[in-house]
């Protein structure tokens, strides 16, 4: 990797690691390898948002041309949110695109993570139908964040209607994640879940 | 007819050669101020990278060198300036060293810190910011005249 982003991951680090907001906001930053090509993130649900009490994890890869390119990041900790894709954890956020400046940091790129769990853009989906849900039935898409946020992000708050709703599909044969995924992309509609399960 | 289209800088196309459709296009679109669809397919053609292109090679050149103070550090490279470091200051007066701001000029035409652009040697792009210039000088007019009617 080029000196320079090796470099300025380290000072960076130690920026992150020894600042006073990391208790504060709920951010943290750790190395997986020693050439500080690949880290790890983590951020806190914002308060009053359907991820509040929740906490995820992050994988940031740092290219050779970094900080005059964005690092990547995914989630990789499952998620609903419009902007994140349910799947693969993809984010769209335009600082990770063409909105990227070089002065900008793994600090601020945690910190605009974060902004954006408490707004999301629906109108500039990275997933289609957790977008759709946000639109046309917000109180039903809090819902279901939050249940993710229990399942997978140490949340509070198991949804038991929900819970129950995955438990017969459970009962007939279908895997765990699968169940909630086609729950939740059906408005936890049961019938309809079931029929695109066994289709 | 032959001189018309030259004037225009047509050119015949060279045995096997195919015809930039997308260039051609653009063209039209700037000439005929059609800026919303050009902006359209700049933004298609720039596919995912930075929307906006490299400051102007003259404006970088032009770029004033100064001295920087020693307890300052560079936004790119976040390291501390020493006496040896070369700095250069932005219209914005945000200072970085000169091999740290002529690097991320290349790539893209604003600011590190606060996006402030620089001109660029894209046509279509300054095209599509003088309309926008334009038209947001026009919304104002408009709006303080609205204010001095109604107010
Ligand atoms: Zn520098
Ligand atoms: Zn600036």
């Amino acid at each position: 990797m080029a000196n320079i982003a090796a470099q300025r991951i380290k000072r960076e680090f130690r920026e992150v690691v020894t600042s006073e907001e990391v208790q504060r906001c709920a951010i943290k930053l750790e190395l997986v390898n020693d050439s500080f090509t690949e880290l790890r993130g983590e951020i806190g649900g914002p308060p009053d948002t359907p991820y509040e009490g929740a906490n995820y994890v992050l994988e940031i890869k740092v290219p050779e041309t970094y900080p005059f390119n964005p690092p990547k990041v995914r989630f990789v900790t499952k998620i609903w949110h419009p902007n994140i894709s349910s799947v693969t954890g993809a984010i769209c956020l335009d600082i990770l695109k063409d909105q990227w400046a070089a002065a900008m940091t793994l600090r601020t790129v945690l910190l605009s993570l974060q902004a954006l769990l408490a707004a999301a853009e629906p109108d500039d989906p990275q997933d289609a139908v957790v977008a759709r849900q946000y639109k046309e039935k917000n109180d039903l898409f809090r819902l279901t964040a939050r249940h993710w946020g229990a399942a997978y992000a140490g949340g509070p708050d198991r949804n038991s209607d929900f819970e129950n709703k995955i438990r017969r599909l459970l009962d007939m044969g279908v895997e765990e994640h699968k169940a909630r995924v086609a729950l939740s992309s059906y408005d936890w509609d049961l019938e309809r879940a079931t029929e695109q399960l066994f289709s | 007819m032959a001189d018309y289209f030259s004037e225009l800088g047509f050119r015949p196309l060279a045995e096997g050669e195919v015809p930039d459709h997308g260039a051609h296009l653009l063209r039209l679109l700037r000439d005929s101020g059609n800026f919303d669809l050009l902006q359209m397919f700049v933004e298609l053609r720039g596919e995912g990278g930075s929307s906006a292109p490299a400051a102007s090679k003259a404006a970088v050149q032009a770029l004033p060198l100064v001295q920087p103070l020693e307890n300052e550090n560079c936004a790119v490279c976040l390291k501390n300036y020493d006496e040896e470091s070369q700095c250069r200051m932005m219209p914005c007066k945000h200072k970085f060293h000169q091999e740290c701001i002529f690097t991320w000029l290349k790539q893209t035409n604003s600011c590190p810190i606060c996006r402030k652009e620089l001109p660029t040697d894209d046509l279509d792009y300054e095209a599509i910011r003088k309309h926008k210039e334009r038209e947001s000088e026009r919304n104002q007019q408009l709006e303080s005249l609205h204010n001095s009617m109604f107010s």
